[in-house]
């Protein structure tokens, strides 16, 4: 192991046997660079795909075995309760729930897929969802309710006012399993605090929750 | 040679012989933090696959599981941000490029953890964590770059996935100078820190190079009078 004797890059420049060692370092530098630069590039990009998004019904759908709130808005959450990134999803609903306390009432709805095993959806995520004040956890065995309510990615979010019209639907974080401050937040703490926002929707992102099952899982659409 | 022109030669011989000490003490503290941050970085590396096996371990596709992609992303990106710093830290310890690297690879290192634990703001603390063991180098120039770091990560993301570091899609263009103003906050207070460090350092060197100098005199007086008790006797 040899130590390099002067501190200045430069001068290596000029010293003929340092000059080859120079180079050596130099090229290793730009390959570590061309391989990094790529690298983070594919990490934000999966972090930034959002899920499929087909629009939630405009009114609560008839049917449905949620409960709507009569004197305040209902949120619902769908998820399915094996999804890493589905994590970040519930800590911005822990956040929305305590900023909005008495003014929101949530439904963390989890996907069951008919043919599973028993402790499937009984994940980190359900205890989770169940320990947020004002949130009711619901299983939705072969994603009949995700279909009613056309999500299909986990993570997927609508809000509804007290008249069961649809206020927002999209997603509560910024990326893929981020937590933090998203558009999709702030458009429903708008809707809560003034009743207005710039738009009704936000991309979701997350684990898909389309299963074998029930292919077509959100193209059933129903009138209400 | 006259009294004045020795103790001019003897004078010089001290501030160079205070100056090679303060370069061998310098470059001490360099090599040993160079392969401190090696065994760091290692451990890092080893910490993200952790944390990706045990938070992210699959992705889903309804009943359908497949190995999440944080965790290949742990093992091949965080090889390869090491893959570098640890070359030189083990090759070229003490050399001023290799704790710039190592720098650079720290604040990527911050990146890859943040999105590997989901963005939790508690992660976002290994920015300032590593700002402060960077400051072991003493070295400020070192504090710049993990700061440029910092700017171009945020600038970058900010121009293409605004929504990934401030939560919005079209922020203010100066929105990233907030985020950097706070790490440059505590840069500037750890520069001070190295600056202070290095005049005691210097003032240490200067210090030892004296008690060598007068040592060595002392040495040469009692060599000459033993020599003249010896002819005397």
């Amino acid at each position: 192991m040899t130590a390099v004797t002067t501190d200045a890059p430069l001068a290596c420049l000029f010293i003929p046997d340092m000059r080859t060692e120079w180079s050596g370092w130099l090229a290793f530098g730009i390959v570590w660079v061309l391989t990094l630069a790529p690298g983070f590039a594919l990490l934000w990009a999966y972090k930034m795909r959002p899920g499929e998004a087909d629009g939630a019904p405009d009114v609560w759908p008839v049917g449905t075995r949620i409960a709507r709130n009569r004197d305040r808005a209902t949120l619902v959450l769908f998820a399915h309760p094996q999804c890493p990134c589905t994590r970040a999803s519930l800590a911005e609903l822990a956040r929305l729930m305590a900023r909005f306390e008495g003014r929101l009432g949530a439904n963390v709805v989890f996907l069951r897929p008919l043919d599973v095993g028993g402790d499937w959806d009984s994940s980190d995520l359900w205890r989770r969802a169940s320990t947020i004040p004002g949130v009711t956890v619901v299983r939705d065995d072969d994603g009949v309710e995700a279909a009613r309510f056309h999500a299909s990615t986990s993570g997927a979010t609508v809000l509804y006012d007290v008249q069961g019209r649809l206020l927002f639907s999209g997603g509560i974080t910024s990326a893929r399993g981020h937590e933090g401050d998203s558009a999709g937040l702030q458009r429903i703490s708008s809707l809560l605090r003034t009743g207005k926002a710039d738009r009704s929707d936000a991309p979701v992102y997350g684990c898909s929750m389309r299963h074998e099952a029930r292919p077509a899982l959100a193209i059933q659409k129903e009138t209400p | 040679m006259k009294t004045e022109e020795r103790a001019d030669l003897a004078a010089q011989a001290i501030v160079r012989r205070a100056e090679e000490r303060f370069r061998a003490h310098w470059m001490e503290i360099a090599t040993w933090t160079d392969r401190f941050f090696a065994k760091l970085l290692v451990g890092q590396w080893l910490f993200a696959i952790a944390i990706a096996l045990l938070v992210s371990p699959y992705a889903w596709e309804g009943k359908t599981r497949t190995v999440h992609v944080h965790v290949w992303f742990a093992i091949f990106l965080g090889a390869a941000i090491n893959a570098f710093p640890v070359a030189l830290a083990v090759r070229r310890p003490g050399w001023v490029v290799t704790r710039h690297v190592i720098a650079a690879a720290q604040m990527l290192w911050s990146a890859l953890l943040i999105h590997l634990t989901g963005g939790r703001i508690e992660t976002h603390f290994h920015v300032f964590g590593s700002l402060g063991i960077l400051a072991f180098y003493r070295d400020w120039p070192v504090l710049v770059t993990a700061t440029l770091m910092v700017v171009a990560d945020h600038l970058i993301r900010g121009l293409f996935w605004p929504e990934s570091v401030y939560g919005i899609a079209s922020p203010e263009w100066w929105r990233f100078l907030e985020h950097a103003f706070w790490v440059l906050f505590s840069v500037v207070f750890l520069a001070m820190s190295c600056l202070r460090a290095l005049k005691e350092m210097r003032m240490m060197a200067e210090r030892g190079a004296h008690i060598e100098a007068l040592s060595e005199s002392e040495w040469r007086r009692s060599s000459v009078l033993e020599r003249v008790e010896k002819v005397s006797a």
